[in-house]
Order: C-alpha cells, then structure tokens, then sequence
C-alpha cells in the first residue's frame, strides 16, 4: 500500500515537473514590465533609405517642395492653387478698384467665414494680401504664396504647425515609404472655415444580436 | 456565393418529417426506410459541405482543389510554392467566379516594423475608415464584418468598455471623444501563442497574419485576444462582384473561405508596397499615423517621442504596436 | 473455465459485435432511440457543415458555445474515472476492482464526446489533419489546445488499451498479468489529473478573460469533476445494478457517496471563495461574474440557469452529506442526479460563456444554442451513451462468462 502510494506521488511530481519546465522554457522573456521592444526601437537610430521601397509612386497630385525642413529633410506638400476656383485671382484685382454691381456677391458670395473666436472673427484681409491678391499676406507683412499657406496658419497655430512639420499633425499621403509627401492645411481644413462640419458617420457598427 | 436560405428551410422541414415518423404509426419496415433515407440525404448534405472537390463543375477545378487542399503552411512555402498556390487561387477565382485577381505573396521589406499611432483629440467618429477598410479588405457585407471599432466615449474614462460602440448620429457630440480600435499587432501576442496549429503568426515586419487556407477555425486565437481584434467567418463570406478589390496579398484581403479566422492586417497588400493602409488614407481628420518604427525620422517614431502616449491595456504585456496620442 | 475453443481477437471482436447487437426488445429499442439521436445529430451537422458555424448561435463575441461546454463538462466525467482506478489498482479494494471496468468505459465514452466535440466545433471538419503531429504542424509546447489534443488522446488511449487487454486476457481464459499493464495503470492516474488540469490551463492562460485567467480554476475542475464524475458512475452502477445480474456491491456506493461529498464541498468552497473575490470589491475583471450572477446592461439570460445550478448543487451536497435516508437508494441517487446536472450546468454554459461576455471591449450580448447546436450535442451524447454501452456491455458479459 505504501509502495503504491509511493509510486502515484512519484509519478504526479515526476509529470508535474515536466510540465512546469516545458511551460517555464516557454514563458522566458515578454514578462510585462520588464524590458520592452520600445528599447530595441528606440536603439534604432540609423537613417532608413525610404527609397529603398521600389513601389512607390510619385504622387498622382501636384505637389510642391516645401519651404520647410523637419523630421529628416525636405519634404513635398500638395499643392494648392489648382484647387482655388478663380485663381489667378490678379486678373480681376488690379491696381484700379473692381467697379462691377454686385461683384463681391457674384464672386465671393459662397464664402463664409467662420475663423477665430466669436467675437473677434478673422475677416478677409487678416491673411489675403492687401493689394497683390495672388498672395496671402503674414502678420511681418510678407507674401505668402497659396501654396505654402502653412506658413500663414502657423503664425497662431504654431502648436498644429510644428505637429504638423513632425507628423503629428495632418498626414501623408497614399505612402508611408518613399519622399515624404504630406497634405497642406488647407486640404482638409477650409480655410474661410476651418472646424469640421458635423455630419452622420459614414456607416455604423451592427449589434452582434 | 447567395445563401440558399429557402434550400435550408425546406430541408428543415423534411429533416422533420424524418425525425418524428413515430407520430405516424408506421410499421418497422418503413420507418427503417425512412431512416435510411434521412441518413442518406444528411451524408450528401455533409460531403457537398466538406470534401474540396464535391461540387467542382470542372476536371481542372477539381485537380486545383485538392492540390490546394493538400498544400503547406505558407511559413513553410518556398517561392516557387508561393507562386504556384498565388497561381491556382487566381486560376480558382476565374474558374469559379469569373473574377480577375492579382493575389501576391510579396515578402516583408527588410528593416520595416510597422507602428500605427490614433490621435484621440483629433478623431471625429466620421467612421470614413471602417468603410474604407471594409472596401479594401473584402469584408462581408452580409453580417456587416468590420475590423475597426470606433467607440464614443465620455469625457473622464479611457476605456472603451464605457464608450458607445454602436453611436449612429450627427458627429462629433460635444465634449465626447472618438476612440477606435482594431487589431494592435502585439509584439508578445497572444493570439499566436494559443493557435494549435500555427496558422497565426508576426511577420518580420509586424504584422500577425493568418493563414486562412491553414486555420483549423477553433476559435482560440478569438478567446485569447484581449482587443477583440480577430473576427470569424460564420458563414460564406458575401460581396458584391464589382466591389471585390482585385489586387489582393495571400495573407492579406484575399477572399476567405468560410470557417476560417481573419483580422486587420494593416492591409498587407497595401503596405508591403509602401502604401499607407486604406484606414490612414481615408480619415478625413488626419487622426492616424502610421510608418516604420525601425525609421527614426518616421511620423510614427516623432509622435512616439514628442507625445505623451498610451497603449491599450498595457499591463498584460502585449506590447500592441498601437499608440493612442493626444495632441 | 476451461480453455478456449477457437478464441482469438478476430472472435473477440466479432463476439462484443454479437453481444451488442441482441438483446431484449427494451434493449433493442434504446439502441434505437440512441441511433435516432445519432441521426439527427448528423443531419444537423451536415447543415452545420455546408453554411457553416453561422447555424449556431455563436458570434465574435460569444465565440465558444454549446459544445465547448460539453467538451469541459465531459473532460471532467473522464477524468473521474480515476477515483475508481484508484482506490482498485492502488488500494487493492476487491469490490472496486469489480467495478474500475465500467468506469474506465464511461472515461472512453465520455473521451470520444470530448474528441466528438472539439470536432465538430471546428471551422470545418477537412482541415482537421493540421492537428495531427508529424502530418501537419503542432503549436507545441506553447499552445495549450496542442496539450490537450495530446493529453486526451493519449487518456484515450490508456483508458482503452488496459481494459482491453485485462478483458482480453479474461476472455481467453487467462488472467491478466498485472506486471504489463500495472505501469500504464499508474500513467494514467497521471495523465487523469492532467487532462483535467490542462483543459483549465486552456482557459486559465488567456489574459484576456479575466473570469478564467485565475489559478483556482484548475483545482476547481478537479473538485467538481470528481463530484460530477462519480455521480454520473454511481447512477450507471445502480442501473447496471437493478437491470443485469451483474450485482454492485453496497460499499462500493457508500465509498462512492464519500467520495462525492468531499469532492462536492471542496468545490462548492472554491465556489464561494470565487464568488467572495469577485463581489467583495468588484473590479473591472468582475464584470463577468457580474453578468453570470445579476445581468448586465438588459441582458440577463444566464441569471436564472446559475442560481438554479448554485442551488441545486448546494442542496444536493447537503442531502448527500448528511444522508438523511440512511443509504436509501431513492433518496441518494435522486441527489447524484442532481448534482450532475447542477455542476454540468455550472462548469458547461455557466464557465464558458460568461468568460466571454461582456466582450474585451465591453459588449454585452446574450447567446442562446439553436436547434443546430442542440440536435449536434444530443447527437454526439448519444454517440458517447452507446459506445458506453457497448463497452460495459461487452466488459460485463466478459467477466461473467469468463472472468469469474
């Protein structure tokens, strides 16, 4: 009967063993708090060649060589002035005034600006050029072209802007690889009304049952 | 590829004819015929269902059948093998569908680890990216399939399970927030520890894959994930012809056969040739950044550095490659 | 006991095909009832089989159903049979050894519902063959599904090879050598507490499932199976008891009860132990339990199922301790029956699914088994009842006719 009883806990604690080594081998590193892939990460400081991925494409949008450097060089926005509608906007604006009835509703009426804070809205002047309409015009008084409105923008939205120039901000875009192309600010936000409009999701989620 | 709902209800009620002919009073004889009727009709029903070959219209769908039945892992592929599995898919979606695909098995890029990171203020909940993802990855239109799950979420609370997952109106509400979630493509998944069969696995680059052809559909890479980011094919898989996305990845949106697990892939077939994944391209609100970790000047590495992040249930030691960011 | 004209394993086998297949007409007409079952359970999974897991009423979230509740119930059934090899084989007690046949036949049975249900919980039947080492490829060590194939397999495995020998060494009119199978007896007394305690690590490994992801479970698998276990023997005792002339001697019901009380209170403490932990101060990982015990969020299906399994449990324990029939039959084997279903209702649907809900994210939903799942598992019991029944069948006619 001893014997017996022997030979079962002999056996339980032979196989419980067994098992505790095999899960043991199996357990070994990714215990949480550890150590973490982060560190391995972050020791990764060699430039990668983005070019390095051959399925790129050059961007299917007209983009523009940024007046900017950040995060590894120089990058490409998309550009702006195919999007504007009456652009060039100097062939109407000219030095003399414009004297047509009704021009402003005729042209700009669509516009509404919805820029800053109530009470202190932003009106037209405060980023378009004073006299030379095909630009935009900083608070130091420099043109600023259409293209390059981040230049603008970032004057009060420094915060976004250098977000923005890391990636933080705004997105590529189609590629992660390749020369980085990003999008301006102006090609998600409006600029006349930045805000977002609300609107329905595009779809929803289904109850399971 | 329709279900035959009708089909399944006539054959329901002539299964119970079959199993209630006691009522009926017949004698021994006819019940043992009817039983063996019954018997019969359920082993056609399950040899249609299982065996590869049993409805294939043509000697050479029936030859490409059991060779993809009997083919390997994909781990375990060589190229040539790659290439030819690749080829037969094709072929078997022209024989059977009349559709044109162009399946690659394109291979991880060499020092890429991919890292997605959501910017919480930004998100709007548009949902522009389930959408996107559900166009992208051939997602079942029949039980509305869907990866990526956006909830609305009080101010105060970071955990999804106290956020609205199924919000339909006008977006953004005021002081809520949009939190999405998807599969994080952990570092240490779990998901790939339980598969008994390694069907599910990290790729050099990053990314847990599944291969469909391999997966045995025991549902325990489903249990062992804590993000709720794998879904099962319950049934056939239905999606409009024209809106099948042709250039597809083996391990990627080609289209599963039923039974099977799937999950995001940070659209494989998209990525591995540079592009962003259909998520990051379509949110209207720039709320996603994604690139190569192993890249220090990568949007993903600067949010990384000069934000203040979190992950998803951080204590389990996952280590999801997916960060929430605020501005 | 003379020796034996013409026995050989051809004539073994052909006799237990023979025995099965007479018998009374009560007799013939079970098998038929048994192989109705059979039949529609096939026909349901040949439904199951051509549209897939979608007949079922398992989703994302609730991703194991029915069946895989039965498998753990079932594990637990054939691990039990343990606490009859034990007391015969290591403790020598002459009226178990009368009786450790029968349960090793319910370990068989209760293995091939086990095997029977993991099958037909799969993505499909085809692919099974990735399963199999050296054919496909097995996740081993780290995933805790290739351990339990393994485990369950090989219990399969011992449990079936033992019996057969020793019945086959009766049925040529020697006796069993008990140098031979003595070893493989004290693996799978073993390998009993290890199916077991790898079907918990099943669920006990997942982070993500903080209902299962705790230590007790597999102890408290053990407790309830040999609650559980020995309840379900008894009664098959008791039936064999009163319907054959193989007689069951009354102590081998007494120890049985014993066994089952201690078995029954360690697991009804564990259970309060559990229900304290997660209701003393509730957490985040207690919202399962939260879901099982009250309902959550409008969704309350599992509420009524757990108090009445709690219930029971607790009153058939009770009845069962203290005896209040003095060993009278009518009394006690009422309250195994009882008992078995109350701990399969808990340890089945009441583990399973509440692990799975609400979902990680948070999603409450409710599942409900359709008539597929239903008429699959009625099917696969049926299957598990008659290769039971043949194996006890065989092994008693064996033993009577041979084995003195």
């Amino acid at each position: 009967m001893k014997t017996a009883m022997r030979g079962v806990v002999g056996w339980l604690g032979g196989g419980g063993l067994l098992l505790l080594a095999l899960l043991v081998v199996e357990v070994g590193p990714g215990v949480a708090g550890d150590s973490s892939f982060l560190d391995t990460v972050k020791a990764v400081d060699a430039p990668y060649d983005n070019r390095a991925v051959r399925q790129v494409q050059p961007t299917v949008q007209p983009t523009v060589l940024a007046r900017e450097e950040y995060q590894g060089g120089s990058f490409l926005v998309l550009a702006r002035k195919q999007a504007i509608e009456r652009f060039r906007c100097s062939s109407c604006h000219t030095d003399k005034e414009v004297r047509v009835k009704d021009a402003f509703a005729l042209t700009h009426g669509n516009v509404v600006i919805d820029h800053g804070r109530e009470g202190s809205a932003l009106a037209c002047i405060d980023c378009h050029h004073p006299r030379d309409r095909d630009f935009l015009e900083d608070k130091k008084g420099s043109k600023i072209d259409y293209d390059h409105s981040y230049q603008l923008c970032g004057q009060c939205h420094f915060r976004q802007k250098r977000d923005w120039l890391g990636g933080a901000h705004g997105k590529r875009a189609t590629y992660w690889a390749g020369e980085r192309v990003v999008y301006n600010c102006t090609t998600c936000h409006n600029p006349h009304a930045p805000r977002f409009a609300k609107r329905f999701p595009a779809t929803y989620a289904v109850p399971l049952n | 590829m329709n279900l035959p709902y009708d089909d399944q209800e006539k054959q329901q009620e002539h299964h119970e004819s079959v199993a209630a002919p006691g009522e009926k009073k017949c004698s021994r004889r006819a019940f043992l015929k009817n039983l063996s009727i019954g018997a019969a009709a359920a082993s056609a029903a399950l040899v249609t269902g299982c065996v590869p070959g049993a409805d294939a219209a043509t000697n050479e769908e029936l030859r490409l059948r059991w060779q993809e039945f009997f083919k390997k892992n994909y781990q375990l592929m060589t190229e040539e093998e790659k290439a030819g599995t690749v080829t037969r898919l094709e072929r078997l979606a022209a024989l059977r569908d009349g559709l044109e695909l162009q399946i690659g098995s394109e291979p991880p890029l060499p020092r890429v680890l991919y890292g997605y990171a959501f910017n919480i203020t930004r998100c709007e909940g548009f949902m522009e990216c389930v959408t996107a993802c559900v166009k992208e990855n051939n997602l079942d239109r029949k039980t509305n399939t869907q990866y990526i799950r956006i909830f609305e979420m009080e101010p105060g609370q970071l955990d999804p399970s106290t956020g609205d997952g199924q919000y339909f109106h006008e977006v953004p509400v005021d002081n809520k927030f949009y939190m999405g979630t998807q599969c994080f493509h952990c570092e240490n998944p779990p998901c790939t520890k339980a598969c008994p069969t390694r069907a599910t696995w990290k790729e050099p680059d990053g990314i847990v894959v599944v291969d469909y052809d391999w997966c045995i559909g025991c549902r325990y890479c489903q249990a062992a994930c804590p993000y709720y980011g794998r879904r099962f094919n319950w049934g056939r898989a239905e999606i409009p012809k024209e809106e099948i996305t042709t250039r597809q990845h083996y391990l990627g949106n080609r289209l599963r056969p039923v039974g099977k697990m799937e999950k995001c892939t940070f659209c494989i077939q998209r990525t591995r040739k540079g592009k962003l994944p259909a998520c990051v391209e379509a949110c209207p609100t720039g709320s996603r950044v994604f690139g190569n970790l192993f890249d220090p000047n990568s949007e993903i590495r600067y949010v990384l550095k000069h934000k203040k992040v979190f992950r998803m249930k951080e204590e389990l030691g996952t280590e999801p490659k997916f960060w929430y960011f605020i501005d | 006991m003379s020796t034996p004209p013409n026995r050989n394993v051809r004539t073994f086998v052909v006799d237990v095909f023979r025995w099965n297949l007479r018998g009374g007409v009560g007799f013939q007409l079970f098998r038929l009832l048994l192989l109705l079952c059979m039949g529609l359970g096939l026909y349901a999974y040949s439904l199951q089989a051509r549209f897939g897991l979608s007949v079922t009423g398992m989703n994302d979230i609730v991703s194991w159903g029915f069946y895989i509740s039965n498998f753990t119930f079932l594990v637990g059934v054939a691990a039990a049979a343990v606490m009859l090899i034990l007391p015969a084989y290591v403790f020598h007690d002459p009226n178990f050894h009368r009786v450790v046949i029968i349960g090793e036949g319910v370990a068989v049975g209760a293995l091939v519902m086990c095997l029977a249900f993991i099958a037909v919980d799969l993505g499909g039947p085809l692919q099974a063959w990735h399963l199999i080492p050296g054919i496909g490829i097995f996740n081993f060590p780290s995933s805790i599904l290739a351990w339990d194939v393994l485990v369950l397999n090989g219990y399969l495995l011992l449990n079936g090879l033992v019996p057969a020998y020793i019945l086959y060494s009766h049925y040529m009119g020697r006796k069993a050598d008990e140098r031979k199978y003595r070893p493989f007896v004290f693996l799978s007394i073993f390998w009993a507490f290890s199916i077991h305690m790898v079907t918990a690590f099943l669920y006990q490994g997942l982070p993500a499932r903080p209902f299962w992801n705790n230590p007790l479970l597999g102890p408290r698998f053990l407790a309830s199976a040999f609650a559980a276990g020995p309840a379900l023997i008894a009664l098959i005792l008791a039936v064999i008891h009163s319907c054959t002339t193989y007689k069951i001697d009354r102590s081998v019901f007494n120890k049985l009860r014993l066994i089952i009380v201690i078995s029954a209170i360690i697991n009804l403490l564990m259970l309060f132990s559990e229900i304290f932990k997660e209701f003393y101060f509730p957490t985040h990982h207690s919202s399962s339990a939260i879901y099982l015990f009250f309902g959550m969020d409008g969704h309350s299906s599992l509420v009524p199922w757990i108090w009445t399994s709690v219930s029971v449990n607790l009153v058939a324990t009770l009845v069962l301790a203290f005896n209040p029939g003095q060993n009278n039959p009518k009394v006690l084997l009422p309250a195994c029956a009882f008992l078995f279903v109350a701990i399969w209702m808990e340890k089945g649907i009441g583990l399973i699914v509440p692990g799975l809900i609400p979902s990680p994210l948070g999603e409450v939903v409710d599942y409900l088994p359709t008539w597929v799942e239903l008429s699959v598992t009625l099917g696969i019991l049926a299957l598990g009842v008659t290769v039971v029944s043949w194996l006890i069948r065989a092994a008693l006619i064996i033993e009577q006719r041979y084995g003195g």
